[in-house]
């Protein structure tokens, strides 16, 4: 066990290496000056050329990701060339409030996604099937942002049942931060109205941004038990007589879950790179607004940042996802 | 865990009670301050980082409202410009104020604030360095209350004084500064999110893409009238502000798109401003040698080409000024005369004169995203490219990066380009010189335009203090640049801002400033 741990964490490193060069090619490809980018359109020619000097911008590109790395290598990632602030800094600063809404979208996923597979699996062809297979195939299919400005206009605007965009209300003055999760920062103080209050700022986007997930793990459950309910030992169990729901909690769910583990690991991992829309329209301030006002700018020690702590991210996720297999199924073992 | 779910839920369900009390004095503005990288008013060169600045610093001399040509005393309370054998020397009385520190404000902290800027060289440092000559030392204090300016001939002591209107000119609390110095920044890391000012708020705490949030700063000799914190909320969606307007939860919102603005405006409900600002959309014509528009008169035929009637009232809902010169709308030496009305045959007789009767075809080098007046670019290059094509131009669109289209227009490889430009100061030279001069190597040397009429003429209207003589040199200049330059200007815009009916005493200037202490919220 542990040394499977151990070897996939070398592959880790192997792969998030690959990720840097291919993120850093990539991002040099565009024929733009990032000095021009981060001093603007009245910046004089003599600025520009100091910018690049104090960023190493003038150095040949080969020389500037050797010096990259090996500042990497020393766990520092260099400073933003827009906001001139250390990349570390700036993504402890950002990476928490996507963490917080994509585990938002997963909690609405799975609350939502798995009884909707189990109902649809148990009641095959019958109309609560219908309702839940309908809903996975306009939830899989609707645009974020439509849905996210719709989301807006009538639970925030028109009934007012919802606040709106942001993570908290305007009136409350966010709790200090420490994990950068406000839920969790807000109780580390004891604050119950700001806790609740983040709370009920989760929701809209939460639920927007898990939509998707949430159609998709409805089709999966509902498909994994389906199979499973058609297998030999779930008649033997019926035949010894136990009683319905134990089968199905006991053996079936057991069984079904190891693919709805797989598509919960990729998504978890999508929906961490995939918030961009939902933060844009939700004025989420994480890790989606900075990838891309980053990348617009040609932020590129930004861009890097980003796109290895995403990297970071699935690969971490998937490893927990393999690990968490073996507790499901006794058959998989990793010596 | 199905329990603690449950309570959870229900618990987020109840709607939470606010303190009524504090909704009274807290003034809530959703806005895209998206481009705030730093709130130290020496660095800061963003228009977001101006707006806040202005409220935590006070500058030595201001502008008041919309009266962007009479200076009005800050923290000097008077001063007087004498000429000297060198230049011009500048004094400057200060008046009794102090810092939210408590510590009053002395002629040591005027020059400790204008020498950092120097030694720091920020993007904005260009302004002291280059534009007032000034060098470490040119600034002393012979005593506490007394700041005494030596700037050399080369320098305009008039526009040296508009340019201390700016956020650069904001005097620092130098003890403070000194205090959280780290590595020689003369505090910069720590004024980057913590403010050491006289003006009339303080910074509480900026979550960075999330809220700046404002203190009233008790010490202020400008008092706010009952707004004791100000947010600025960061809403980059027009979408988004129109929710958190309609449902009362922000008081003013800055960044409407032209049709929802337009809505509000006939609605009725909320009250609403058009801002005036100084930028000009144009579009830059290269007149380098062998490009399609080195003729003077293909530059001609497509001034007379653009409708720019129907790009102000269709694109921009009449959020934009109609303007032909080089100097915007609102600065001494604007010339409002329209010199080109849109006269499609004349800019066809135009190009047969200069043997392209037949027409020709350019690259047109357009921006994504939003341009000038929140119209998306893509739009306004789409009615520019159909009436350059009812005159025989064919330009094709080439959507790029903003990055990348500043990038090509730097290096002089922009055959066409739509882009929009700010002056630096308010003051017509931060148009004249980079518009007018070639040697400045900025938008004249970016179109391949050289002139040295035009260079001579701003050359020589940057450092007259006459005023009349200054603008009879201007009125020379512009229109000289709109007969011959490589400019076709298409509109001033001007920034939609919403504001809820119990909010009174908002007003946004064309610099972009708004002095939060003048709201009140009923």
């Amino acid at each position: 066990m542990l040394v499977y741990i151990v070897r996939r964490v070398a592959l880790m490193v192997f792969v998030l290496w690959g990720v840097t060069l291919a993120a850093f090619v990539i991002s040099h490809a565009l024929p733009a000056d990032p000095a021009a980018a981060a001093l603007g359109n009245n910046a004089r020619e003599e600025q520009l050329q100091a910018f690049r000097v104090r960023n190493g911008l003038d150095r040949p590109l080969a020389v500037q990701y050797g010096i990259y790395m090996a500042r990497l290598a020393q766990g520092d990632m260099g400073a933003s060339l827009r906001t001139q602030n250390p990349i570390t800094s700036d993504l402890r600063q950002f990476f928490p409030a996507t963490l917080e809404l994509t585990l938002g979208a997963v909690v609405f996923a799975l609350v939502i996604g798995l009884p909707l597979g189990v109902v649809a699996a148990l009641t095959q062809g019958r109309w609560p099937d219908l309702v839940a297979r309908t809903f996975a195939l306009l939830g899989g299919a609707t645009p974020v942002y439509w849905l996210a400005i719709l989301a807006l206009n009538v639970f925030h605007e028109k009934l007012g049942w919802l606040p709106g965009p942001g993570r908290l209300d305007a009136y409350s003055l966010p709790p200090p931060v420490k994990t950068g999760l406000v839920t969790i920062d807000s109780l580390l103080v004891g604050d119950r109205e700001v806790f609740v209050d983040a709370l009920r700022h989760l929701i809209l986007p939460g639920l927007v941004l898990g939509m998707y997930s949430a159609a998709l793990l409805t089709r999966m459950t509902r498909s994994a038990l389906l199979e499973v309910l058609s297998q030999d030992y779930i008649r033997t169990a019926r035949a010894k007589g136990l009683t319905r729901a134990r089968v199905i909690g006991q053996h079936a769910m057991r069984n079904a879950s190891l693919p709805i583990l797989t598509v919960l690991g990729s998504l978890f991992g999508s929906l961490l790179t995939g918030a961009v829309l939902t933060e844009t329209i939700f004025s989420w301030p994480g890790i989606g607004g900075y990838a891309t006002t980053s990348a617009i700018s040609l932020d590129f020690p930004a861009v890097m940042g980003v796109t290895l702590i995403a990297g970071l991210a699935y690969s971490v996720v998937n490893l927990l996802v393999d690990l968490l297999y073996a507790f499901f199924d006794p058959r998989i073992s990793f010596s | 865990m199905k329990a603690v779910l449950t309570a959870t839920l229900s618990l987020a369900l109840l709607s939470t009670a606010g303190a009524q009390s504090s909704r009274q004095s807290t003034l809530v503005i959703g806005g895209d301050f998206s481009d705030l990288i730093t709130l130290d008013p020496g660095v800061s060169y963003e228009f977001s980082g101006s707006l806040v600045t202005g409220n935590l610093y006070d500058t030595l001399v201001a502008y008041e409202g919309n009266n962007l040509s009479t200076l009005k005393p800050r923290l000097a309370s008077s001063w007087t410009v004498a000429p000297t054998s060198t230049g011009s020397r500048l004094t400057f009385k200060l008046r009794d104020a102090k810092f939210s520190s408590g510590r009053p404000v002395t002629a040591a902290d005027v020059v400790y604030s204008v020498n950092r800027v120097i030694n720091l060289k920020t993007p904005s440092s260009f302004l002291y360095t280059d534009v007032a000559n000034l060098k470490v030392g040119s600034v002393s204090a012979p005593d506490a209350k007394t700041v005494v300016m030596d700037i050399p001939k080369t320098a305009n002591p008039n526009i040296v004084l508009a340019l201390l209107t700016f956020n650069i000119g904001g005097v620092i609390d130098s003890t403070e500064a000194k205090a959280h110095e780290t590595n020689g920044d003369f505090g910069s890391a720590w004024l980057k999110d913590h403010s050491a000012g006289s003006g009339p708020f303080m910074l509480n705490r900026w979550d960075r893409s999330a809220q700046v949030a404002l203190d009233v700063n008790p010490n202020a000799f400008r008092r706010s009238v009952n707004i004791k914190r100000v947010i600025l909320r960061y809403m980059l969606e027009s979408s988004a502000q129109q929710s958190a307007m309609n449902s009362g939860e922000i008081d003013v919102a800055m960044n409407y798109t032209p049709d929802a603005f337009r809505d509000v405006v006939a609605a009725k409900k909320l009250k609403s401003q058009k801002a005036d600002s100084f930028m000009l959309a144009y579009l830059g014509m290269n007149s380098a040698k062998g490009m399609p528009f080195e003729d003077a008169r293909v530059r001609e035929a497509v001034r007379y080409a653009i409708d720019q009637d129907g790009i102000i009232s269709g694109l921009l809902q009449g959020l934009g000024r109609k303007t032909q010169t080089i100097i915007p709308i609102g600065l001494a030496g604007s010339d409002p005369k329209i010199y080109y009305p849109y006269d499609p045959e004349k800019a066809k007789a135009l190009l047969k004169a200069a043997g392209k009767g037949d027409g020709f075809s350019v690259d047109f080098f357009v921006s994504t995203g939003s341009c000038a007046g929140g119209v998306p670019c893509a739009d306004l290059a789409a009615k520019v490219q159909a009436d350059l094509a009812k005159v025989g131009i064919k330009a094709n669109i080439k959507q790029m990066v903003n990055s990348e289209l500043l990038t090509a227009y730097r290096a002089q490889k922009a055959p066409l380009v739509q882009v929009s430009w700010s002056p630096d100061y308010p003051d017509a030279d931060g148009n004249g010189t980079p518009l007018a001069d070639y040697n400045a190597k900025s938008l004249a040397w970016r179109n391949g335009w050289h002139n040295a009429d035009a260079s001579k003429l701003a050359q020589s209207a940057a450092i007259e203090t006459d005023a009349a003589k200054r603008l009879n040199i201007y009125k020379q200049l512009t229109a000289l640049m709109v007969k011959e330059g490589p400019f076709s200007i298409l509109y001033q815009p001007s920034r939609p801002i919403v504001i809820q009916s119990n909010v009174s005493g908002f007003n946004q200037n064309a610099n972009g400033d708004v002095q939060f202490e003048k709201i009140s919220k009923k």
